[in-house]
Formats: structure tokens, sequence, C-alpha cells
């Protein structure tokens, strides 16, 4: 291993004193050689999928090839991002804000491939807040047209690639033929296990404490469960991210600068590391990604205990 | 390599470390006037551990009293604050700056800084309480519809059993994780949560930074 290479799997663990911890990751980058080349177009139609290894061409890509300066026992299960700043990176381009948006659908492409490559097991995004309806109607119709024609799009690319797809937050809201879709896109997908994508549209992290509230409240009506019995661990389970096993983010990823959850995840993310990115959504790649990783592999997680 | 690195995180310690000091004595413009007003509510989230310092826990109270805050929220996850709760508002009451809040007393403006003390009993464990409530109501009434609960239900039970404090419109965070460890969920929506490290090594200089940091930010709620 050259000296490079060592030093930068071994800087967040050495360099930081604890009275600068609360600071990001060093702002000298180093650019990673990659252990294997990465496509930068999505997963691609040429693809195929075997056994969970995808094949392109000649070349295999594993879901065990970290880059340095990665640990594989220290990587999440599950990673939850909000997609923020689309419509700041088109305005401070120039360009229509629809541009924004489509450069934010490449983003996410590109961020499932990875997490399929770095074998992260659940990616949550935070696509559309049910906040979002106050946005001009021709917006939300774009974002709604964008949403389903995405998942048209991407639908076979990522059955052959072993994701499964669910999403959560009120779907009544959308045109029929998106929620119909958005069922087939379930069913189809729900067998696989490489990856699971968990889209949040038309979602509020209140309103899913509400109606977990409200899935118990019939379970107490039908005599399935006691009032007495109800307790925090019952709500978690009638939450909706109870389609995974792993419904607690282990790092949640913010773009844009903002420092808040803005109703994403409430419940869910009371001891998730949380990672503020400064660049914009459509920004968001392989660098900053990787930085958003070894940043969380640095840090002392304790889930509100003591040191063990 | 290895040198170069340990010499970076090292100058920029100091960098900080001096912005502070010129921060704490007023020699940074900008930071001398503070529109604290922005700041209705603050809370604090102190890893359980490092809230057994009291004495750190007091000073940092006494900043935020100096620097104008009305209302501030004390938060860790095993209750430790809330059992050092009659130690710490003993010492501040002398001071005649603090009013204590308790959960039957209704959250008002007064002289002084207004504390409540809180701990994850009063968050996923109060959903849970307000949960039961809203059954309880449900299914004792004499309409027997299916139930259809909203938002406004749960903030309205949450306030019947007692819970009825204000969202934070800043959190700060002291200690090892970059997480709000448990503060209770249905108050934190549009909170702004900012990371300040280790209590051990809390500045008055990056407490100003922090909250003038926060007057800057302008919210769209989703808009």
């Amino acid at each position: 291993m050259s000296s490079l290479q060592l030093h930068q799997s071994l800087a967040p663990l050495l360099y930081k004193p604890n009275f600068l911890s609360h600071l990001p990751y060093p702002t000298l980058r180093f650019r990673s050689l990659p252990v294997a080349s990465f496509s930068k177009n999505g997963i691609s139609m040429s693809q195929s999928h075997e056994n969970g290894v995808v094949r392109n061409g000649a070349q295999e890509e594993y879901s065990d090839s970290l880059p340095e300066g990665l640990l594989r026992e220290l990587m999440p299960t599950h990673v939850a991002v909000i997609m923020d700043g689309n419509r700041r990176w088109a305005r401070m381009r120039g360009l229509p804000i629809w541009s924004g948006y489509e450069a934010g659908v490449r983003a996410l492409r590109r961020i499932v491939e990875l997490c399929c490559k770095w074998g992260i097991k659940v990616l949550t995004v935070f696509a559309f807040s049910s906040d979002n309806w106050f946005r001009p109607k021709v917006e939300t119709d774009f974002l709604m047209g964008l949403f389903e024609r995405g998942l048209r799009d991407e639908l076979e690319n990522f059955s052959k690639a072993g994701i499964r797809i669910s999403v959560i937050g009120g779907s009544t809201k959308f045109p029929k033929p998106l929620q119909v879709l958005i069922t087939d896109a379930m069913e189809v997908t729900k067998n696989n296990s490489r990856l699971h994508l968990i889209v949040a549209v038309n979602y509020s992290g209140q309103n899913d404490i509400v109606q977990a509230c409200q899935s118990i409240a019939l379970k107490v009506k039908d005599g399935v469960v006691k009032l007495e019995d109800i307790n925090e661990f019952l709500i978690e389970r009638e939450l909706e991210t109870n389609c995974t096993d792993f419904p607690c983010p282990d790092l949640l990823i913010r773009t844009s600068g903002e420092l808040r959850i803005s109703n994403f995840l409430l419940w869910q993310l009371a001891f998730t590391e949380l990672y503020f990115e400064h660049s914009h959504w459509p920004d968001f790649g392989d660098d900053e990604f990787l930085e958003a990783l070894r940043s969380f592999q640095q840090r002392q997680r304790r889930y509100g205990g003591h040191d063990s | 390599m290895h040198l170069i690195l340990s010499m970076w995180f090292y100058i920029l310690g100091l960098v900080f470390m001096f912005e502070s000091f010129l921060i704490s004595n007023g020699l940074l413009k900008r930071y001398k006037t503070l529109n604290i007003s922005k700041v209705q509510y603050l809370a604090i989230v102190i890893d359980s551990e490092e809230a057994l310092q009291t004495l750190k826990v007091l000073n940092l109270l006494r900043w935020l009293a100096a620097i104008g805050l009305k209302s501030v929220c004390l938060y860790d996850k095993e209750g430790v604050l809330k059992r050092s709760k009659q130690a710490i508002t003993e010492r501040l009451k002398s001071e005649k700056r603090f009013k204590e809040i308790s959960r039957s007393d209704p959250l008002h403006d007064e002289k002084g800084m207004i504390l409540e003390f809180i701990s994850s009993s009063d968050g996923k464990e109060a959903v849970a309480r307000a949960a039961n409530f809203l059954l309880e109501k449900c299914y004792s009434s004499e309409i027997k519809e299916k139930p259809n609960f909203t938002e406004s239900d749960m903030a309205d039970a949450l306030r019947a059993i007692g819970y009825q404090s204000s969202d934070p419109d800043l959190m700060l965070v002291y200690g090892p994780s970059r997480c709000h460890l448990g503060f209770p969920a249905w108050r934190i929506r549009y909170t702004e949560i900012m990371h300040m490290g280790s209590l051990k090594y809390m500045k008055f200089g990056f407490l100003i930074k922090a909250i003038y940091n926060f007057t800057m930010v302008h919210q769209n709620y989703g808009t």
C-alpha cells in the first residue's frame, strides 16, 4: 500500500483532536484511486444481473470493492438522503428549474449505483414532502411527471440490478397512472435484495406517526391489540418504514447546507448521524458521497448511551 | 504527509480558537448585534455522560441568559439533567434570572429565562401515551365510527396529557454524536440542528457564532 493510500485510510482515526470533533472531515480532499471504474451514465441496459453481481462488459463490479479509506465493518446499513437544492442549482446556472430536477434524478441514479456497489442495504430518499404541494401547480405537475417517467424508465434496470423499490407517503393525491405504476413497481421488485430503495413522496414524518396510531387503533378495534399494550415499540412497527428490516437510518445526508430534517423520518432519526453537505443535490456525486461515508465512519456512535 | 495533515488540523484549531476569542470579546463587528428575537425557543441537547458536568451546564445557561435568550429546553436521553434540575435551578434562581417550567405550567413570557428539563420519556414514550389517550377517547365515546386521526388530534392529545411546549427554532447538540439523541420527534420538524462538539470544549464565541448563523437562515418550509 502506498504512503498516500495508507495515510488516507488512517487519517480520520489519527489526527483530529477532540476539541475539533464537531468540525467536518478536512477540506483537503484527496481523490481516491477507484478500485473499479464507475459507470458515469447510471445503470445501463447492457448490464446484466447475476447472483448480486453486476456485469458491465468485461468488467465485474462486486459489492465488496470499497474505495480507499472506507472500512467494510463501519459501512452504514441504511442511508437516508434529503435531496435538497435542485432549484438553486438551476438558478445558479441560469437554467429553468426543470433542469435542476432532471439533474437531480441523474444524481440519484448515481447514488443508487454507488449504494449497490458499496454494499449499503437500504437507501431512503426524500423526493417530495407533503409541504411541497404548496409550490406552484405547474411545478408539482412536472415533478409527478418526472417521477412517473423516472420510475417507468428505470424499473427494468432496477429489477435486473436486484433493487427493491418501496414508496412511502400518501399516494392518493397522485395521478391514477402513477398510483398503478407504483403498485406494479413494488410488486415486481419485492423479492429483490441487493438494495432496498425507499422513495418518500408526499411524505410527512408527523403524519407517519399519526398513521401508525391509526393502524394501531384498527388493531385495537379488531381485538388484536389491547389498549394497555400500546407503547413506542408498537408504534415503531406500524410506521411506513416497516417495509424494511432496518427502519432507522444510520446516516442522514442533507445537501444544500440546510441544517434541519424538515419533517422527514422524525421518529426514525433519533440516533441517526446527521451529515449536512454544502453542495446542491445535482452536484452530489462520488467524491461527496465518499466524504460523507468517511465522516460517518470516524464518528463515535453511542445511541445516547455510554462508551462500551 | 502524516505531519502535514496533523499540522493542518492544529492550525485549523488555532484559527477557530482565535475566532472564538475575537467573538467573545466583541471584536468582530458582525457578531456584536444578534437578532435574538429569531430564537424564540432554544433546545440544548447534551450527551448523558457529558450532562454529568453540572458546572459546565450552569455556565452554558449563564451564557445563554447573557445573550438574552428567553426560553431554553434542556434535554438528555437518560434524564441526568432532570435529576440535576434541583441543583441547577437552585443555583440559578439565586441569580434571579431563571424560572423553571413544569409540564403543568403554560409557557408564558416573564422576566428572566424559562427553563424546561426533558428526557427520552418526553419523546417517544409521550407519543405512545398520547396515542393511548386518543384511543381511549375514541372508544369510550358513543360514536362508534372508524377512527380517523389527524396531526392536530395528536398535537391536542399531547397537550391534554401535559406536553404543551413549543417547537424549538434551534437545537444545539453537545457531545460526540451528531444526532439529536431522541429529542421529542414531534417537536423538531423545522428545527435547525447544529453540532457544537463536546461540552468540555464549549466556548462562548462558538455559541454566539452558532446563534448568529441561525439568525441568517431563511426557511421556506417546503414551498
